[in-house]
């Protein structure tokens, strides 16, 4: 399948790309002493806009000081259980695990913090789907409120919680690009629950909400930013009609949308499929000011959309071969 | 930094609070003179000072039914700087959707703001502090939570008035669960799910105290709500520096028992007032407002009245 078809009119491209490396700058200028960032320049360090930079910066030889200095601050944050936590000083790990796995499957050499995160995410079990609560669920008055299948589980966004699309699908990525771990039938196991709770949790007509397509009856309406992380997370998965819906759904929207946002993770997720983002909208019609504005997740994301090699989304380069 | 997580005061020994009711018929009239005007009446010592106010924005809605609407959240921005804040912020954690940028613009408020640049705050990615809560109405001993809302000086929580699916209703308290940030808690905010809708209520409620409750109910939602309801005209503001007298006051405009709304009656205990004789009503009566709201079976024990 082709990966790249950002392939443009050459001034477009050239407009982009300008774009990207503006981004890619800011991204690195905001890099915090202890190597972390926070969601915005001088802002406490967290794993999250960590991760998300650290991603957008692999793809460049250039900025390896930056990604390994990145990777120094995850090590140091990573809790005795193998997880890591979504602030400074919270007591428990969370979904950011699987972005700190993510990360480190790609950018270190050094296995020991990526097994023992992975480890995590296969021993952390959503509280829905223990048994008892399957039975509360059964016999009690929710029931009847949202339409699951509890038989599926994947990953809440904090330990014993419910299962939600977002940080299951970033959990699959995780798993996807671990590679080889002890827990490999373990890892088989949760990763076909996990794309059946993706699929049973489809809103009506394609696209993911957070998590909750029904209640009372009614539809929810999908929204473009779970959707994009779905359909990423199920790339590689069996072909499915509710995947070829939701990617219809998409590129539906796409004109639609609002915010550099949800328009980065479109283009990424269209581009993972080899589906041609639309000319319009497109993320040079956001100033830098604009993306900056929403964070520097957010600045990494349309820089990762920009990445014309695509190469942060494969899982077998590694970091720094891009240029 | 200033801790709002003040002192609770138990009801035997707390003053009878003020509740004010406005007619508004729609969006469109002069909201600003409505809003300074009643405003003034609770004189918020706000001169030199920084505001935020906590709309609820909950989701994407370019028919304006289910977030504050943006015309009441600009014209009590105005009033508060005409009041002599030096600042005023507008700040909130959308609850479902993490893209704020896509909400913001689809509730088009910066047309009625006018550009807001870092006036406005995303709760879910703010810089947190750890708080204890010392309530513990939920099995939760601590949320971490924004250093925006923890450190204003001033804090109006703007709600609108809905019923919700989960809690029975949803007004200026629960809109709180709007300063909880996603980036630590998720979208939703599931773990306040599973810790209790009504006992993470009070506790968030007792660490951040709003200093100004503002329920706009020009127009409301019904039944399933906070997302998938009705609109309701109901053509109020209502304003109060008490949460709950705030809350209480909402649902029988609403024609709900606010005794029925286990949260409130808890709260009447530590964080205000819920009866009425602890309610100085001004401007329009209950009587003269109120519009009874559909809610949802589970629910149906807190209408004054069989739903139609």
């Amino acid at each position: 399948m082709e990966l790249n078809p950002l392939a443009r009119k050459a001034p477009e491209l050239a407009a982009t790309q300008d774009l990207r490396g503006q981004l890619l700058r800011l991204i690195e200028n905001s890099q915090n002493q202890d190597g972390g960032w926070g969601f915005f320049a001088g802002g406490q360090s967290r794993v999250e806009p960590t991760c998300w930079a650290t991603r957008a910066l692999a793809a460049s030889s250039a900025a390896r000081g930056h990604v390994d200095r990145a990777v120094s601050f995850l090590n140091a944050g990573q809790l005795p259980d193998g997880s890591w936590p979504a602030a400074p000083d919270m007591p428990s790990g969370s979904w950011v695990t699987s972005l700190a796995c993510l990360v480190l499957s790609r950018c270190s050499t050094e296995r020991r913090a990526l097994a023992a995160g992975i480890q995590w995410l296969c021993e952390d079990f959503p509280r829905d789907s223990n048994l008892w609560q399957k039975l509360l669920s059964r016999f009690g008055s929710k029931q009847a409120l949202v339409a699951h299948n509890d038989e599926y589980r994947g990953w809440g966004w904090t330990p014993r919680t419910s299962s939600w699309v977002e940080p299951t699908s970033w959990a699959l990525l995780a798993l996807a690009a671990a590679g080889a771990h002890p827990l490999g039938k373990e890892i088989a196991r949760r990763r076909s629950l996990a794309v059946g709770l993706l699929y049973d949790r489809m809103c009506a007509g394609g696209g993911w909400n957070c998590g909750n397509p029904r209640v009372y009856g009614v539809d929810g309406e999908a929204l473009v930013l779970p959707t994009c992380w779905a359909l990423l997370a199920l790339r590689n998965a069996e072909e499915h009609p509710h995947r070829a819906a939701s990617l219809a759904w998409l590129q539906k929207q796409v004109p639609r949308i609002n915010s550099a946002a949800s328009l980065a993770a479109a283009r990424m997720a269209l581009t993972a499929y080899g589906v041609a983002p639309p000319a319009s909208p497109c993320l040079s019609d956001y100033s830098v000011e604009n993306v900056v504005q929403q964070g520097v997740h957010v600045t990494a994301w349309a820089a990762m959309a920009l990445d014309p090699r695509f190469s942060w989304y494969s899982t077998s380069s590694p970091c720094g071969d891009g240029t | 930094m200033t801790q709002r997580n003040r002192e609770l005061i138990p009801s035997f020994s707390r003053p009878a609070s003020q509740v004010l009711i406005r007619k508004v018929a729609r969006y469109e009239e002069d909201l600003f003179s409505v809003i300074h005007e009643s405003l003034s009446e609770f004189r918020p010592p706000v001169t030199g000072r920084t505001v935020l106010l906590k709309p609820n924005l909950v989701g994407h809605d370019p028919q304006g039914i289910m977030n504050t609407h943006p015309a009441v959240i600009a014209a009590t921005r105005e009033s508060f700087l005409k009041l002599g804040a030096s600042r005023v912020l507008i700040g909130d954690g959308p609850a479902l959707d993490r893209d704020t940028q896509a909400i913001l613009e689809s509730v088009r408020l910066i047309e009625y703001t006018g550009k807001l640049g870092s006036d406005f705050c995303d709760l879910n990615i703010d810089a947190v502090e750890r708080v204890q809560l010392g309530t513990r109405a939920s099995r939760l001993k601590e949320l971490f939570l924004p250093r925006t809302v923890l450190g204003v000086d001033y804090f109006v929580s703007m709600a609108k008035l809905k019923t919700h699916h989960w809690a029975g209703v949803t007004l200026s308290m629960k809109n709180l669960f709007g300063i909880v940030p996603g980036s630590c808690y998720g979208w939703p905010k599931n773990v306040l799910h599973w810790a209790g809708i009504g006992p993470c209520i009070l506790d968030i409620n007792a660490a951040a105290r709003p200093d100004l409750a503002i329920v706009d109910g020009i127009i409301g939602m019904e039944g399933n709500g906070p997302v998938q309801g009705s609109a309701k005209s109901v053509g109020v503001l209502i304003f109060s520096h008490d949460p709950v007298s705030a809350d209480a006051t909402a649902c029988r405009v609403m024609g709900l028992r606010p005794e029925k709304v286990r949260y409130l009656t808890q709260a009447a205990t530590m964080l205000g007032n819920m009866e009425v004789h602890k309610i100085q009503q001004l401007g329009e009566s209950v009587e003269a407002v109120r519009t009874a709201f559909r809610v949802v079976p589970e629910f149906q024990e807190l209408a004054e009245r069989p739903s139609q």
